[in-house]
């Protein structure tokens, strides 16, 4: 079979992408044909209404769904039709997540949830990542919690714990599912600039799947989804484009 | 299991392995009263009497137990339905109310269990007996299956169970209306308030036991009376310590679950089970309680075997080693496995704990699963949790069986001795077949959570309701 492998800065790449469930006239299709690349650098926000297909999406990306028909890559490895255990992997070295609430391991300390992802591939962090851990969390505010269990910390710390888990590792991406959805508006403006500080600096290309437009206006692009397809592909848009062009899919419906 | 048994399957097991129990023995002591037809009436009544009371006393251990792995299911039970406690409180029901309505639950499912524990014993003696007459091992007698004092065990199971659920289900009068509303995950912190005066009754009974425990050892050097001196100082110290056990399991959890690695599994297993305190605790004590009483009697056993044998040895010669084992044995053989058979209810109290706690887990298995735990990491955890607990219910068993054992003997024969006290004698066998009851254990107990661990999926488990 005749393969394109996806240019450098493309971080993953999904080509006609479906997933449905259930079978004859009870199927529901979440997702119908869906084409998209992810740039590296790049913090992209996936929008759209409830039941849209967005979250779907982006499990089957992170490798966390499988699709029903279609193809898709992490960097410049194919990881359609890989097993349990493959992806498995794929998620525990390429991909970082950062979810809406209930981030962290309850039983472990920041600094063993910030570890977790390297004690799950058995290793310790080399002395070029630990420097690389210790600037995050720095920089995120968490030097003095490390010692602390996430429930002794507010949302929005638990957040930064998981967003320096994420970067920890480097991976080649990150997945936020509602980053800010369980946070007061303040929080998640500090939470959202570092998703996109981390995506400008670092380089790494995270995706942000959010049905709000404030969340949506500090994206690079901003990808809108309705019924299991893409609508829109913008660049940079104000809150208030945005919201306008979820409303606009919404009355349409 | 649907509607108001929704949950208490162990619970039903359990009771019907108590009930089972004690109508077994009860039903097997008649038989066996019948088939060997000992002397006049006069002396059945006697002999059937002493050993009523002892299937008694077994039976009570049994049923013991029961209530420990009962109130603990009944507690995760409570755990799990907060929310819908919450709901019921918001609208307006009262907290009294719901804890009734799950004390009634415990009662229905220990009178259900308790039923067809009896129905189940009753065919299993039958059937033994029908065996037993068609290859000549029994003669052919009109054997009852019924007895009056069968009512007793069943009574019994039903009662405790019902008390153990409203002592299981104290959580729900602190259940806040609000949670209904919240949706974080509630933090699931044991609440220690009110537990100080425990702790003052636990410290006395345990240094009044300890002291009477003492003077049973001294006293022993001078009569064999002693033993009921002992007696009571073991049952008071190990009240004390049930009281205290809280205080003490985690502790001993901690420590070996260090020992069972630092990896991401073996972490994730291993905190789990300090998270939930009181409940990991329950699920080790009872556990602790066969282990330490089958412990106890090897242990008294050896040692006044060897203290009867360096007293002994010079008249009676190795014949007399011989023939100590030979009368002494069998019995000892039996009376452990029945005293060991509250390990059994204590199992199913494991299996139980283990797989509430996954089901309670489901969000934070599929979290890790993203974040890239293998499936085997996840089953090795659950593994880890189970080994974790069946070996600190051993360790603390075996310490306090040890301890027990040494006592009695001591307090039996120690007035025989001509120099000084004999050290506790611990056969290896002992040692060794505890550490692989305990490894089937854990690794049976462990399959069935685990399979309901595999059964997560990520994307349904991470999905936000």
């Amino acid at each position: 079979m005749h393969q394109t492998p996806p240019p450098a800065p493309v971080v993953a790449r999904v080509e006609g992408l479906s997933k449905s469930y259930g079978q004859g006239a009870a199927a529901v299709t979440a997702l119908d044909g869906v084409t998209l690349e992810l740039r590296r650098g790049e913090l992209t926000a996936i929008m759209g209404p409830s039941g849209s297909g967005k979250s779907t999406l982006m499990h089957i990306m992170a490798g966390l769904d499988t699709p029903t028909s279609g193809r898709l890559w992490i960097g410049d490895q194919e990881i359609t039709g890989l097993g349990d255990t493959e992806l498995t992997l794929i998620r525990r070295r390429q991909v970082g997540f950062v979810f809406q609430s209930f981030n962290l391991v309850p039983t472990l300390d920041v600094a063993g949830n910030i570890r977790f992802p390297f004690e799950l591939d058995g290793r310790r962090p080399d002395a070029a990542e630990q420097a690389w851990i210790d600037t995050l969390i720095d920089s995120l505010g968490l030097r003095e919690r490390l010692r602390h269990r996430p429930s002794e910390l507010s949302g929005g710390q638990q957040q930064r714990v998981a967003i320096a888990r994420a970067l920890g590792s480097r991976p080649e991406l990150v997945f936020a599912d509602e980053p800010t959805g369980s946070l007061d508006s303040r929080t998640g403006r500090e939470v959202l600039a570092l998703l996109a500080a981390a995506a400008a600096d670092y380089g790494q290309g995270i995706v942000m799947v959010t049905h709000d437009p404030i969340a949506a206006s500090h994206a690079d692009r901003v990808v809108f989804i309705n019924d299991g397809r893409i609508v829109a592909d913008e660049g940079r848009m104000s809150a208030a484009a945005a919201s306008d062009f979820v409303l606009g899919i919404e009355v349409a419906r | 299991m649907s509607g108001v048994l929704r949950g208490h399957g162990a619970t039903v097991l359990v009771a019907a392995l108590a009930a089972a129990f004690g109508v077994g023995l009860l039903g097997a002591t008649e038989v066996i009263l019948l088939a060997s037809e000992v002397g006049p009436l006069g002396a059945i009544d006697d002999i059937r009497l002493v050993l009523g009371i002892i299937a008694m006393a077994f039976t009570a251990i049994a049923i013991y137990v029961a209530a420990i792995v009962t109130t603990n299911t009944v507690s995760t039970i409570v755990v799990g339905r907060i929310r819908q406690i919450a709901l019921v409180r918001l609208l307006g029901g009262t907290a009294a109310r719901q804890r009734r309505r799950i004390a009634a639950e415990g009662l229905t499912a220990g009178a259900l269990g308790a039923g067809l524990g009896m129905l189940a014993a009753w065919a299993l003696v039958g059937a033994l007996v029908l065996v037993g007459v068609a290859t000549g091992n029994l003669p052919e007698r009109d054997y009852p299956y019924l007895v009056a004092s069968m009512a007793v065990p069943v009574l019994a199971v039903v009662l405790s169970t019902w008390l153990a659920a409203r002592v299981g289900s104290r959580r729900v009068l602190a259940v806040a209306p609000i949670q209904a509303l919240v949706a974080a995950v509630p933090a699931d912190e044991d609440e220690i308030r009110g537990r100080r005066a425990r702790i003052v009754w636990a410290l006395v009974l345990g240094i009044t036991g300890v002291l009477l425990l003492a003077f049973a050892v001294v006293l022993g050097q001078l009569t064999p009376f002693a033993l009921l001196i002992g007696i009571l100082g073991g049952a008071v110290s190990f009240t004390g310590f049930m009281l205290g056990a809280v205080r003490v399991v985690p502790g001993v959890l901690a420590v070996v679950g260090r020992l069972l690695g630092s990896g991401p599994a073996a972490l994730l297993g291993s905190r789990n089970a300090l998270r939930h305190r009181e409940r990991s605790t329950r699920a080790a004590m009872g556990l602790v309680i066969g282990v330490a009483l089958v412990t106890m009697l090897v242990i008294a056993w050896t040692t006044v075997r060897r203290i009867a044998l360096d007293q002994a040895l010079a008249s009676w010669g190795e014949d007399g080693a011989a023939e100590f084992d030979a009368a002494l044995g069998p019995i000892l053989a039996v009376v452990a496995t029945l005293v060991g058979y509250s390990a059994i209810i204590a199992a199913v109290g494991l299996v139980s704990t283990l797989t509430v706690g996954v089901l309670q887990r489901t969000r934070e298995f599929g979290m890790v699963r993203a974040l890239g735990l293998s499936r085997g990491q996840l089953r090795r955890s659950i593994t880890v949790e189970a080994v974790q607990l069946a070996v600190t219910a051993v360790l603390i068993g075996v310490v306090l069986g040890v301890a027990y054992g040494w006592v009695g003997a001591q307090a039996v024969v120690g007035s025989q001795q001509v120099a000084g006290m004999v050290p506790p004698q611990v056969p290896w066998w002992l040692l060794v077949g505890v550490a692989v009851i305990a490894g089937i254990l854990a690794l049976a107990g462990s399959r069935i959570p685990a399979r309901r661990a595999l059964r997560i999926s990520p994307v349904e488990a991470i999905a936000v309701e």
